[in-house]
């Protein structure tokens, strides 16, 4: 594991690769091709003064049916790594454009690409992976005239089930919606996220779609350190609990961020856990779907 | 509320098993308290319950023949309600909504859903609640004992609390049980012993802090204090009631706030009562504290402000909150003792305690308080004698 | 008069694409994009897709059109932030929704969210310039 940080670490101090001529120059043949099979009839693409689509942009950098002789980018040396570490599986998880001017058809670009962030292990619900994210910039001459930030994430497939072999369903589930969503995703993917206003930045747990401090409704969260201390626990005995062997413990966990969540603390003996024990998170996937947020004896 | 009485109470017996429907029960109760008062149905034009009770208030008009209703409320969040009720109807005879308003509670909350059963469908809507729910229960923190052991764990970390402080309030509701025929335990005391013996339900409580389901129904009958007077039953006098919710309030898990060791929510009410009334702590010569789980007698004294935060397990030893002690507690043996009916025997024991007709009576008793659920969103009344 | 209707909070009309095989081949097709998985339905599901599906360079596209399909002419894109989610299968249907989350002069920022019968596909924001 610590070897394929030590590749992403270099390939990323390796900067941006060698400028490259893309395969198609911006031409309105293309944009018209695009233009109909996406069914935009914006007339800024179209007669003497149009620009191309900006959402085009990575259009002009595909290689096409053939393909062409591409040169090795350092960038494949750490997919590759990857792939030999078994994390074979591959999904785009993020995708950014920034347009900083439009583009005219008989433009000729260049495009340079240069790795910049790779996180994990994590826990996914596809599998355990790394996030590997590159960012491809366009110049025309020397104009930077468009950038792409990509983010995917390479994992290790899970072992083959058939559906009848699938995990029980974990019956004590959350209702999830629209303002709670980016809490479950987060535990899906490994993140411990407490909600942020996008305003005045005040943290808030449980969230809520409005900041109580300034009425923003523009919602982002911060991802938390993933460690805390019991503030109030609790050993469940009776009666049983559907989905849950007893004993079993909940706690109240204060987070250094300032915000108190809920959790149960496992990897240890109900009668070790007191109040003020430092405690450090982790996931567990309760079946195919739900992955939850859980403790673990931490370091004081 | 000036003005307002409680003119008559009634209930059924308090079993495991009640034998029939909860309708059925919510009549029995209403026609007991309506004979209490000496009003006939048709005196009736105004109904409250609480929004958990499965009895319409127009079924049950039908049931008990009832004519016209020109007021009909439910009061919100479980047994922090039962006190609201009376709120509402008060507040309805106040601004001549109605006359004679009777506020009922019936369930079969042992033979039928039981409240202290996991139910792993408390999560699973996104309603506000659900997605309150959503946050403890995939964890396994579902029921009632436990929300309320989390709070008690923290109170007892923070003032060096033990079990058996909390097990000293079960002894004493037990004690007053033991003499109250209408009780669940009556004739069957417990010792301090006896509650460190229990089983555990969620640490750090023990079976025996915890009050049992039950089956049963109690109505009030509420209407202006000049009418009750002309009634049959002496008018227990409405000086105050109040309901009352914290800010950063949770149904029953309010971990979010600064302070864990207190009931926020009963502060609210407790202020409002003592504005209302003009009394204070002090002229309360006895109270009816809601009691599901002990832990909250204790910091219910420290909210109302009969003793000061932290002090409540001194405040308790010795007999304390026994009904020969310096604040006589739930002198029909609490919910822990005669039985759960989420909080309104309480207030009918008020009135017994008003009218001086309780088999566990106080001594001379001016006014009482009544408290309705703890943990959540609640209530309270205070009782003048007439 | 525009600016008006792009106030903080204003909706957007929903565009609903239905994912015929024809729109996600040739939309696969013209954004010069021949991996099979795109056009080849067997291929798809031997590698455990349901379906043929539609590729991300499309959905980029798609999420810039819902905008200028409201925005107008007169609006140029500036960037499109975007998490990917489920994939969007041939015979499901891709329906946008959107909202005006920031308006600061000429500069506006929608968020928008793009689901399927699986939940969300694509989830994020486009900005434009008046």
């Amino acid at each position: 594991m610590t070897d394929l940080h030590d590749l992403a670490a270099k390939v990323i101090a390796e900067g941006e690769g060698p400028r490259l001529p893309t395969p198609s120059p911006v031409d309105r043949t293309t944009i018209r091709h695009w233009t109909e099979a996406m069914g935009d009839t914006n007339p800024r693409y179209q007669g003497p003064d149009a620009i191309a689509p900006p959402a085009m942009i990575q259009v002009w950098s595909m290689d096409g049916l053939n393909g062409r002789k591409r040169t090795r980018a350092p960038l494949d040396d750490l997919l590759d790594a990857l792939d030999a570490a078994g994390y074979t599986g591959v999904v785009a998880t993020n995708c950014e454009h920034i347009y900083h001017r439009p583009l005219v058809p008989g433009e000729e670009l260049t495009s340079a690409t240069r790795t910049t962030d790779m996180t994990g292990l994590k826990k996914t619900a596809l599998g355990d992976g790394y996030f590997v994210t590159w960012q491809v910039t366009w110049y025309a001459q020397d104009e930077p005239v468009a950038e792409m930030i990509f983010r995917l994430l390479k994992f290790r497939p899970r072992e083959e089930r058939s559906p009848s072999e699938g995990r029980k369903p974990y019956p004590l589930r959350p209702a999830v919606n629209r303002d709670t969503e980016f809490f479950w995703e987060g535990a899906r993917s490994g993140e411990l996220r407490i909600q942020k206003c996008g305003d005045c930045g005040e943290l808030r747990h449980p969230p809520g779609p409005v900041c109580p401090s300034c009425r923003s409704v523009k919602r982002t969260y911060a991802v938390a350190a993933g460690t805390g201390v019991v503030y109030s626990y609790v050993v469940h005995h009776n009666p049983p609990v559907p989905g849950r062997e007893t004993p079993f413990v909940v706690a109240v966990v204060e987070l250094p961020e300032g915000v108190r969540i809920v959790g149960n603390v496992v990897d240890c003996a109900p009668a070790e856990v007191e109040i003020g024990m430092p405690v450090r998170v982790t996931f567990r996937e309760m079946d195919d779907e739900l992955t939850l947020p859980l403790w673990t004896p931490g370091e004081s | 509320m000036a003005g307002t009485a409680l003119a008559g109470i009634g209930a059924t017996e308090f079993s495991k098993n009640s034998g029939r429907s909860e309708l059925q029960l919510a009549a029995e109760a209403v026609f007991a308290a309506l004979d209490d008062a000496g009003l006939a149905p048709s005196d009736v034009d105004g109904l409250v319950t609480y929004t958990q009770d499965s009895n319409q208030e127009i079924a049950l008009a039908r049931e008990v023949g009832i004519g016209d209703l020109t007021y009909f409320s439910r009061v919100h969040y479980g047994g922090g309600a039962a006190c609201g009720t009376v709120a509402h109807a008060a507040m309805a005879v106040t601004t001549g909504a109605a006359e004679v308003v009777v506020c009922y509670r019936a369930f079969n909350e042992r033979s039928g859903r039981r409240f202290g059963q996991p139910d792993a469908g408390l999560g699973g809507e996104p309603s506000s609640m659900g997605l309150e729910m959503s946050w403890h229960v995939p964890y396994g923190l579902m029921t009632p004992a436990a929300w309320v052991a989390m709070f008690a764990q923290r109170y007892m970390h923070e003032y060096g609390v033990k079990s058996e402080d909390f097990g000293r309030v079960a002894v004493a509701m037990r004690r007053h049980a033991a003499s109250n025929p209408a009780a669940w335990f009556y004739e069957r005391p417990i010792t301090l012993a006896d509650h460190q013996a229990s089983k555990w339900i969620v640490e750090p409580l023990h079976l025996l802090d915890c009050c049992q389901e039950s089956d049963g129904a109690v109505a009030l009958v509420v209407t202006s204090a000049d009418r009750a007077r002309d009634l049959r039953c002496t008018p227990a006098l409405i000086s105050a009631a109040a309901q009352g919710a914290g800010a950063g309030q949770m149904m029953m898990t309010s971990y979010y706030r600064d302070d864990m060791t207190g009931l926020a929510e009963m502060g609210v009410v407790g202020r409002k009562l003592w504005e209302i009334s003009g009394l204070r702590p002090s002229d309360m010569q006895a109270a009816i504290l809601y009691d599901h789980f002990t832990p909250f007698v204790l910091t219910q004294l420290e909210e109302l402000g009969f003793c000061a935060r932290g002090e409540a397990k001194d405040f308790i030893r010795d007999g304390g909150i026994e009904i020969d002690g310096h604040l006589p507690v739930n002198p029909h043996g609490g919910q822990l003792g005669e039985a759960y009916i989420h909080g309104m025997n309480g207030i009918a024991e008020g009135v017994r305690q008003i009218r001086g007709t309780s088999v566990n009576q106080v001594a001379d008793l001016e006014n009482i308080l009544v408290t309705a659920g703890t943990g959540v969103p609640t209530s309270g009344l205070i009782l003048t004698r007439g | 008069m525009r600016t008006l209707e792009m106030a903080v909070g204003t909706t957007l009309p929903e565009l609903v694409i239905p994912l015929t095989p024809t729109l996600i081949i040739s939309t696969a097709l013209a954004t010069r994009d021949f991996t099979p998985v795109h056009h080849d339905v067997e291929i798809a599901r031997a590698q455990g897709s349901q379906d043929i599906f539609l590729n991300i360079l499309t959905t980029m596209g798609l999420m810039e059109r819902f905008v200028t399909d409201w925005a107008g002419p007169e609006a140029l894109i500036r960037g499109i932030n975007v998490k990917l989610g489920v994939p969007a299968y041939a015979g499901d249907t891709l329906t946008f929704t959107g909202t005006v989350a920031e308006r600061d002069g000429d500069i506006g920022t929608v968020d928008v969210r793009g689901t399927v019968s699986l939940g969300a596909h694509a989830t994020g924001t486009v900005r434009f310039s008046l």
